[in-house]
């Protein structure tokens, strides 16, 4: 891991990317019906120089972000600052121009090379359309001489080194070129017009043509990343998956961007070439300085290389903060479960494994309140409930579950015209879910008995005070009154946590945040939670 | 202690051999374990390992150009697999050995409900049609704890999440009662925490029902929580057989250390990860010496003349082998290299009989 | 183990020999029918001048054009005469090699025709094999990479029989089209068109003596048109010594030139056809592939709606609307005919080839163009439309057979439909012998459907021949992986 800036040290006064309020959804329209808002409002800033990595599971929206950085994606919503700019604002001269900065590693390596392309060409292609190298030259002492020749003006804007210098005045060799470029100052001729002790102009000649320094570099970008030099004119076919990403990397830094995003790098690979591969970023990172956004759902990959993590849940943030004390001692619920989910690698560990119940609701119709409240293991209960057997609880979680889900399905006509002729009502199976769900509390059903009696039976069973609402609710799914039934379960045992989306509260002192409700004073923080639960 | 009882599955000497237009690929070779009743036997290995080729050669779906050397032998409660028909084969197929396969999205048929499907698999194996299928397929959609059963017979697949369809191929795995399971990487495909709900799923499932479990992976995490027992192949071969805890705790082979090594779960807070250098060869020849050592380590230079064979990498007599010339431990190198010699097989009898075109 | 990178005139200059050798061939292959080739292009650019309204350059074309007329050109009927006589003691004159000097008796002109068409096709023949090998002689010296893609095609499909076989059959199909005025036993313009302009000498078996006579007369004496000696039939001589290799038409004129001049025709409907219908395929493809959404919408609409016309009523009006325009007069409509085609068929292959083009834009190479700032058109020609030719060729390949065959039919159907007189076409070859079918001068229908049925197989064939061969290439040696591996785990 490299070393941890504090932010006063970092580059200037602004960090190198902040996102403010991000939101992109897909599929925004009347005619669409809902929009997927696969990003759905995040904060977050990366420094120079750090590794700051997203994990999250499948529909999350970790892969939208990173892309939507790298403006692969239209933010629908939000600023995002790179380097102090807002470059959401950008026209498209000036994001082509921008995208030298910010560059993207695609995690299929079998789809990220055109096929068809030899690995040299693969790598040039940004040079080519960049007309790369731009050639910039900085007169020193004359900020007004023009540059004529190969020379170009160097942009206003970039802090960065010029790819040559003059220095009229110096004594020895006036011409320096900058350290990365393919060539030397043997390779210039310059020459410099004076008006007295005054530079009017300089004329930069670079000798070997711009396809040659194009060739050299792309070489040299070659072996930087561990492939040979002949490797140039073979095709991606003839290539291994490790080797392949590998010129994924090379191609992504042929423009020598500050800011790379990662996107899912490793994943692909063996574990074997996994390794390689990480290494070779984090050296890579440190020769050029570069700044990851590291995008992976492998949390050990992620503990390993990143400095600060930031966990997502169907499009939200909701835990960032320092690596190791986020592994080490999570505050938000889902980081905790996600932790808990992973195998590990040391065999006859009894993990306190808390498997998630159910599956993660579709971010086209993301829950109002916390997008976590319909998982969550230590959710909020309305207090009455609070010391209820975890089983009937699960039961009343699950039934709200399975009826949000047949509110979502789209019912086949067929289904829908038997609906409105009264043939068949939508909540056929009442009687069985309840039996499934609730059984435990009864004894076993006799084979002889009708459906509806059994379940009679169990809901009789229930204790109180969870029975009299469960009554009205079941009455309304047999009326086949799904709304209805949502609306009882919602008022008798929804909490804040179905209510209101959570603020992102700071959880420790180096500025880690979490968004959770529990971390307001008047409930009981999520580890202490988690601890009853576990310690059963 | 040797049980009385044959195992469950025998795979003996089992080679593999695909036939195509630019060369002869070995994709298991010399490949010998066994599956006891009730236990989790794991098969670690990276990609060109031949996990998945073992695998489908145990099932009998190796089509041409792929090829079962004659010589292998694959015995299944004491009957003899190799060179059954395929009329055969599909009796043993489900009832006897069912196999899961990585991805469920293309495992399951889009066009059918996922309830069509499972009572077809009924129907083949239990003989069960119409209101009695319909109950046992809610039955086993029950097993595998997916919620509202009944409701979801009537579904599709594209209706179903990931990791509800990975359960309900388990679900139609399951429904004919097999003795055996062959997971190929069921959860490489998913989530974490969704992953994490298939393992419990399948320990449940196997305490309920005493069934053998051969577990395909390349998660050397995933593999420590559920196998009892693990070989892990590289380039075709077994090169290392123990007890999970003996090959997490100690293991022997240098590619197992290697792996073991490179991944980060194991290796928290160490700034760079070791690697093993290079890259996982292509076995288009029998192997004539080990296939690990021109990125092993510690080689030596008989690990280039001579291929060796599974032997003793524990002294304990605790049933840990490895198919190294640094083994077994005790024996000076002259000795080792002799040992390895003596059980190497002359490589005319492993050669294969002529290209089937 | 630096290499200089090099350019590929550095590389030929390194090692000139294979290329220079090669060359030099060429050349010398090429000096063998410089003369038509010029001559073809002198014409090409007459006509288009008559065009246009202007007088402009022609006085020069036509003093181009007698020149040219002066390069000698070794396969041409300057050459190797056929359109010979008898004389009375048994000598041809004017017959292949009369002409040479120092040479008294000729041929028959059945095998001085024969030596001519030999030595067409076969130069034909040498001339794509020579050109094959310079392809191997570039990938063996001076190509850099040792091995591409494109290798492993050619490589499937010179073992793919059948799509060999179609290549065969649309070669010698080519071949027969452009060497069309080389290889019949006689000319369009002397034997069809115009043929009361041009008079035959013969040896009158009455008079035992030389006699002169119009070739329409001719022709009248020599038609296919049933029974006895009113037949013509294929290899035969006519009563006034003229060869005919595949008979006579019933109205006298000679079938293979009919069937040679057709084939150009037909090629050059179905190329021209094929060239409008593809481009426009390929474009559109790729920008809905590209921009999606409503850019996609739109081509789907307008396709559907494209498709939707009846060709064969849009044919009629056209037809009937571009009678006296020039356009219309071009191969007497085959021109117009080319044109409707093109048009109108383009929604069916962009039909065809917008799957894959879809599929190859969710490739993530095509998004990594996106993300270092590459331009649409780019991006389309160089990351998608690659993936795109392979199959646009397949069913280009089924279309051409197509084309081939609907022109026919029109052009059988006749009344102003398809191509009309007198520019042969085959279709009409098949509508004059209709009649005809179950009598002795059968040759005349059948030999032109035979025909037209092995153009098209042949096209299809090789149509599948390239399917297959580019199909395993775009999934990129996985097979060997998916055997092995099973996938990245």
């Amino acid at each position: 891991m490299s070393e941890q800036l504090a932010p006063a040290e970092a580059g200037g006064d602004h960090a190198m990317v902040e996102v403010r309020g991000l939101k992109t959804y897909y599929d925004e329209g009347a005619l669409r019906g809902d929009p997927v808002k696969a990003v759905d409002g995040v904060d977050f800033t990366i420094e120079k120089g750090e590794t700051l990595g997203l994990v999250g599971e499948s529909g999350c929206g970790k892969t939208t972000l990173g892309r939507t950085l790298v403006q692969l994606e239209r933010a629908t919503d939000g600023d995002i600052l790179f380097d102090g700019e807002d470059i959401t604002e950008y026209g498209s001269a000036e994001i082509k121009e921008w995208r030298k900065n910010a560059q993207i590693v695609f995690q299929d390596p079998e789809s990220s090379l055109n096929d068809r392309m030899t690995v040299g060409e693969i790598v040039r292609e940004p040079l080519d359309v960049h007309d790369w190298p731009a050639l910039s030259v900085e007169v020193r002492g004359a900020d007004d001489a023009t540059i004529a020749g190969d020379g170009t003006v160097p942009d206003a804007d970039s802090d960065r080194t010029s790819d040559i210098t003059v220095d009229p005045r110096a004594t020895g060799e006036p011409v320096t070129v900058r350290d990365r470029l393919p060539f030397s100052a043997a390779d210039v001729e310059v020459d410099i017009d004076r008006d007295g002790d005054r530079v009017t102009r300089v004329t930069v000649e670079v000798i070997p043509s711009k396809h040659r320094l194009r060739q050299q570099h792309v070489r040299n970008l070659l072996a930087e990343v561990g492939l040979q030099e002949e490797h140039y004119f073979r095709y991606p076919h003839q290539f291994s998956g490790g080797q392949r990403q590998r010129v994924g990397i090379a191609r992504a830094l042929a423009l020598e961007p500050e800011f790379v995003v990662l996107d899912e790098p490793v994943s692909a690979l063996d574990v074997s070439v996994q390794a390689q591969i990480l290494n070779l970023l984090e050296d890579l990172q440190e020769e050029f300085g570069l700044t990851y956004l590291f995008i992976a759902h492998d949390l050990s990959v992620v503990r390993h290389i990143c400095d600060r993590v930031a966990v997502m849940y169907l499009g939200n943030i909701m835990e960032l903060g320092d690596t190791e004390e986020l592994f080490g001692d999570p505050a938000n619920p889902y980081t905790t479960s996600l932790l808990s989910a992973i195998p590990e690698p040391v065999p006859g560990q009894q993990q306190e494994r808390l498997t998630l119940r159910g599956t993660p609701p579709s971010p086209r119709d993301p829950p109002t309140g916390c997008p976590f409240s319909t998982r969550c293991p230590v959710k909020i209960r309305p207090p009455e409930y609070r010391d209820l057997d975890p089983d009937v609880w699960e039961g009343i979680d699950l039934l709200a579950e399975i009826i949000r889900q047949r509110q979502q399905t789209d019912r086949s006509i067929r289904e829908i015209v038997k609906e409105t002729l009264g043939l068949e009502r939508q909540f056929a199976e009442v009687d069985d879910v309840v039996i499934e769900l609730f059984g435990f509390l009864a004894e076993d059903r006799p084979p002889e008995r009708p459906a509806e009696d059994h379940a009679d039976a169990v809901i009789a069973a229930v204790p109180d005070p969870v029975r009299p609402p469960l009554e009205t609710i079941v009455d309304h799914l047999r009326a086949d009154d799904l709304e209805a039934a949502l609306d009882v379960l919602h008022a008798e045992f929804g909490s804040v946590c179905d209510d209101e989306f959570p603020a992102e509260y700071p959880v420790s002192d180096s500025g880690r945040r979490s968004l959770c409700h529990r971390h307001q004073d008047e409930y009981r923080d999520p580890e202490d939670v988690f601890e009853t639960i576990t310690h059963r | 202690m040797p049980d009385d009882d044959p195992p469950l599955l025998a795979v003996e000497d089992l080679h593999t051999t695909f036939y195509t237009d630019k060369e002869d690929i070995h994709a298991v070779q010399n490949v010998s374990f066994d599956i006891e009743a009730g236990e989790t036997v794991g098969i670690v290995g990276e990609s060109g390992s031949g996990k998945s080729v073992t695998a489908r050669s145990i099932m009998g779906l190796i089509e041409s150009p792929g090829r079962i050397q004659p010589g292998s032998s694959i015995r299944f409660k004491g009957e003899e697999l190799t060179g059954k028909s395929e009329k055969e084969y599909r009796k043993i197929r489900g009832s006897g050995i069912a196999m899961i396969f990585q991805d469920p999205l293309t495992s399951l048929n889009p066009v059918y409900t996922v309830g069509n499907q499972i009572k077809e698999a009924l129907r083949l194996h239990q003989g069960l049609r119409g209101k009695e299928a319909t109950e046992a397929g809610i039955e086993v959609l029950e097993a595998v704890s997916i919620p509202d059963p009944r409701r979801r017979m009537r579904e599709y697949p594209h209706q179903f999440s990931g990791g509800m369809r990975q359960r309900a191929i388990i679900a139609m795995a399951l429904a004919c009662d097999p003795d055996l399971l062959i997971c190929d990487e069921p959860t490489t495909a998913l989530d974490v925490t969704i992953q994490a709900q298939i393992l419990e799923l399948l320990e449940e499932i196997q305490e309920e029902r005493g069934l053998s479990i051969m577990f395909i992976t390349h998660d050397m995490g995933v593999m420590a929580q559920i196998a009892d027992r693990v070989n892990v192949m590289y380039a075709g071969e077994i090169v290392e057989k123990a007890a999970v805890e003996d090959l997490y705790n100690s293991p022997r082979h240098p590619y197992t250390q290697g792996l073991l090594e490179s991944i980060p779960g194991r290796n928290v807070g160490k700034e760079r990860l070791s690697t093993i250098e290079g890259d996982v060869p292509t076995p288009n020849a029998v192997a004539t010496s080990c296939q690990f050592a021109p990125r092993c380590p510690e080689a030596f230079e008989a690990c280039d003349r001579i291929h060796p064979s599974m032997v003793e990498a524990e002294g304990y007599g605790r049933d840990h082998t490895a198919a190294c010339l640094l083994y077994p431990e005790d024996l000076s190198e002259a000795d080792r290299i002799d040992h390895h010699r003596e059980r190497e097989t002359p490589v005319e009898e492993r050669e294969p009989t002529e290209d089937p075109r | 183990m630096h290499e200089e990178p090099t350019t590929i005139t550095e590389r030929i200059a390194a090692n000139p020999r294979p290329a220079l050798v090669w060359l030099a061939v060429f050349l010398a292959l090429f000096a063998l029918e410089a003369g038509a080739l010029i001559q073809g292009v002198i014409v090409l650019v007459e006509r288009i001048i008559v065009l246009l309204p202007t007088e402009a350059g022609l006085s020069a074309v036509t003093g181009a054009k007698q020149a040219a007329a002066e390069i000698p050109t070794l396969i041409s009927r300057e050459v190797i005469p056929n359109y010979g006589y008898r004389t009375p003691d048994g000598a041809w004159v004017n017959t292949f090699p009369e002409n040479l000097p120092y040479v008294d008796s000729g041929l028959e002109p059945k095998w001085a025709w024969l030596i001519r068409n030999v030595l067409a096709f076969g130069y034909a023949a040498a001339l794509l094999g020579w050109i094959l090998h310079g392809y191997n002689v570039f990938r063996r010296e001076y190509r850099e990479a040792d091995w591409t893609p494109r290798d492993d095609a050619l490589g499937r499909f010179r073992r793919h029989t059948w799509g060999k076989a179609g290549f065969v059959v649309v070669f010698l199909f080519i071949t027969m089209a452009v060497f069309a005025p080389t290889l019949g036993p006689t000319t369009v313009d002397r034997n069809i068109v115009q043929p009361y302009s041009y008079e035959l000498t013969y040896l009158n078996e009455e008079t035992g003596e030389l006699d002169t006579v119009t070739v329409g007369t001719a022709n009248t004496e020599s038609r296919s048109a049933g029974a006895g000696d009113q037949n013509f039939g294929p290899w035969s001589y006519d009563n006034y010594d003229r060869f005919h290799p595949f008979g006579t038409l019933p109205q006298g004129t000679d079938l293979y030139t009919f069937m040679a001049s057709g084939a150009r025709v037909s090629l050059f409907i179905g190329l021209l056809s094929i060239a409008i219908s593809g481009t426009l395929a390929a474009t559109f493809a790729m920008i809905s592939a590209y921009y999606k959404g409503l850019v996609d919408l739109a081509l789907v609409v307008t396709g559907d709606s494209i498709m939707s016309i009846p060709q064969l009523l849009l044919l009629i009006l056209l037809s009937a609307v571009f009678a006296g325009h020039w356009l219309g007069e071009i191969y007497s409509g085959g021109l117009l005919l080319a044109l409707i085609f093109g048009f109108s068929t383009w929604p069916f292959l962009w039909r065809a080839v917008r799957g894959p083009a879809l599929q190859v834009s969710t490739e993530e190479w095509v998004d990594a163009a996106r993300s270092y700032g590459q331009t649409p058109r780019k991006t389309m020609t160089k990351h998608m439309l690659p993936y795109v030719i392979g199959y646009l060729m397949v069913y280009a390949s089924l279309f051409i057979g197509g084309i081939i065959i609907t022109t026919s039919a029109l052009s059988f159907l006749g009344g102003g439909l398809g191509v009309n007189s007198p520019t042969p076409e085959w279709g009409r070859a098949i509508a004059a012998g209709q009649d005809y079918v179950a009598t002795q001068s059968w040759h005349v229908a059948l030999i032109p459907g035979v025909l037209i049925v092995l153009v098209v197989t042949g096209f299809n064939a090789f149509g599948d021949g390239i399917r297959d061969a580019i199909d395993p290439e775009s999934e990129a040696g996985e097979g060997e992986t998916e055997i092995v591996g099973g996938g990245a785990g």
